[in-house]
């Protein structure tokens, strides 16, 4: 797997981040998940798990496990360096590896405080905005943040607005927020800084499912206009 | 066995070694700050290390034992007090029911755990007991404790436990003849932290990174359980390019933009922007979790490899300890 570019270092006595690139693009997005698609499908002896990033792929493993596996090196990094190095990574179809998810947002008004502001950037009408939010297809480049805390890319570049200067204080969990040209939702009820458009009935991070986080590093994203009703319904 | 919160401290809660599994979904590791004091309460009662603890933080908290209890605690955060007498630390101590136990300031650290015979029975989210605060999930009802809160033990014990606690039962507090031994686990100065280098120890100036290797920090009042806030000399940045987010630990050394370092800790983030400058030993992340705001430190110098050996060595050593403890029970 290793080309010209790649690199590894060492995080901690735990763990090991490969460098694929450093740029924010749905092409390095699939580098990742190809990478960390091979590692599950091929793991090592002591692979805890795995952190997908923008152009990065972070390893946990336990490092007894690692220094007395077979694989071949002097310590555990080593041998999890070893094992990377002779990893084979396929080139992942993109159809039968990603799921599409589909994310009903209602826009603007109290559940979307910065609808307007963002049209008033963007120099476009709220239904604009809505319409373009609404009809591209986004990619999750990686969850961080906070848990179940989704980057995207793939927003119309006409969207693209920065931050709030002042984070708000309190942000509603679903919350579909954009900051510069990336769109993201707030799983929790906390401050934030994204400039907030609308908000999906979905719980994006619920500790008692099994899979806690509703999306994942790799999953393709659409959102779908709701009415406030249709909101309501949903939540009620 | 069965406590009471009579007064809860400062920021007490559900620890266990944390969760490992959920990374990936941001979920953070948390679990006990100081893991080294938290697996010797475990081990000084025979119990297992991922057992859960309470973590309390500083002194001034009670609680009153509603049954018999065997228990032991460790950390340098608080002493243990009951009936007028200081109860040892790392070693089983059986305290008869009615009890009132007080946490009284002890001013070597911050933190103190607290075991109990078969860990605290609070149910397991998303593969461990630890509290979580920020998304309130974990240990007891995904928050502190509170006054009044009522805090039972698991009911299955293993051998070595039964055996401690029919030794020690009877009508008044009774400790253990042994007690966990300590230092040669830790580093000998407890005032230096070994560190090795961070990925982007090379964004830095070279004058900055010799202060950090020569220069003392203080440990900032801002720190919690996400991070230690470090004051001292600003890390100048030579080169200023941005970093994407990506991977951090428990551990890492981060630099913010006006030059602070922020050490991370046991809730921080899986991901992050800023540029690391170094990583703190495995071994050496007890020792900062007991560091008390405007406690002065100095960092030292290690190679990943070398951080990679104390480690085992360390493992090592927990190992031939937990050996000889469930020999002699």
């Amino acid at each position: 797997m290793i080309d010209q570019e790649t690199k590894i270092y060492a995080l901690s006595e735990s763990s090991v981040t490969v460098v694929l690139g450093d740029e924010i693009s749905s092409q390095m997005a699939e580098k990742v998940s190809a990478l960390n698609s091979a590692i599950h499908n091929s793991p090592f002896e002591g692979l805890i798990t795995t952190i997908p990033a923008y152009a990065t792929l972070t390893l946990y493993y336990d490092p007894e496990k690692v220094i007395h596996s077979r694989l071949a090196g002097e310590s555990a990094y080593q041998k999890v360096s070893g094992y990377l190095s002779a990893l084979s990574v396929s080139r992942i179809s993109k159809e039968n590896s990603t799921r599409l998810i589909t994310v009903p947002v209602c826009y603007g008004g109290t559940y979307g405080p910065d609808l307007e502001l963002v049209a008033r950037h963007s120099k476009l009408t709220t239904d604009e905005v809505i319409t373009l939010h609404a009809s591209a297809t986004y990619t999750v480049y990686m969850i961080g943040f906070i848990p179940g805390f989704a980057y995207m890319g793939g927003m119309d570049t006409r969207l693209s607005t920065p931050r709030k200067q002042q984070p708000r204080t309190q942000v509603n969990a679903g919350s579909v927020g954009i900051a510069a040209n990336q769109t993201g939702i707030y799983p929790l009820d906390i401050p934030g800084g994204w400039q907030i458009i609308g908000q999906t009935p979905i719980q994006l991070f619920n500790a008692s499912r099994p899979e806690p986080s509703y999306l994942k590093a790799g999953d393709t994203v659409r959102f779908k206009p709701l009415t406030i009703n249709e909101f309501k319904s949903l939540t009620s | 066995m069965q406590i009471k919160i009579l007064r809860p401290g400062l920021h007490t809660s559900i620890q266990d070694l944390g969760r490992n599994n959920f990374l990936s979904q941001a979920v953070p590791v948390s679990g006990a700050m100081d893991s080294l004091s938290a697996r010797i309460a475990n081990l000084a009662i025979g119990n297992g290390e991922n057992d859960a603890l309470l973590e309390f933080t500083y002194g001034n908290a009670a609680f009153k034992c509603e049954t018999d209890i065997l228990m032991a605690y460790a950390g340098g955060g608080s002493n243990l007090v009951a009936l007028g007498e200081l109860l040892p630390s790392r070693r089983a101590i059986f305290v008869p029911a009615g009890t009132v136990v007080d946490l009284v300031n002890n001013e070597h650290g911050v933190r103190t755990y607290l075991s109990v015979a078969g860990g605290w029975d609070v149910e397991e989210v998303l593969g461990s007991r630890s509290t979580y605060l920020p998304a309130g999930f974990g240990g007891y009802q995904g928050r502190l404790l509170k006054k009044g809160d009522l805090l039972r033990s698991c009911s299955s014990l293993g051998p070595s436990t039964t055996s401690l606690l029919g030794k020690l039962r009877g009508e008044s507090v009774k400790q253990a003849s042994w007690a966990i031994p300590y230092n040669f686990l830790r580093s000998e100065n407890a005032n230096t932290v070994r560190i090795f280098a961070g990925r982007e120890i090379t964004w830095f100036e070279g004058r900055s990174v010799i202060d950090l290797l020569a220069e003392p920090f203080t440990i900032d009042l801002k720190s919690n359980r996400m991070g230690i806030s470090l004051k001292g000399p600003q890390m100048e940045r030579a080169i200023t390019k941005e970093l994407l987010s990506t991977g951090v630990c428990p551990g890492t050394i981060q630099v913010t933009g006006n030059g602070d370092m922020i050490l991370l800790m046991a809730d921080c983030q899986t991901t992050g922007g800023y540029p690391r400058i170094a990583q703190v030993a495995s071994v050496d992340i007890p020792l900062c979790a007991q560091l008390k705001p405007s406690e002065e430190i100095y960092f030292s110098l290690i190679d990943h490899n070398e951080a990679e050996l104390l480690l085992f060595q360390q493992q090592a050593e927990m190992k031939k300890l937990s050996q000889a403890i469930h020999n002699k029970l």
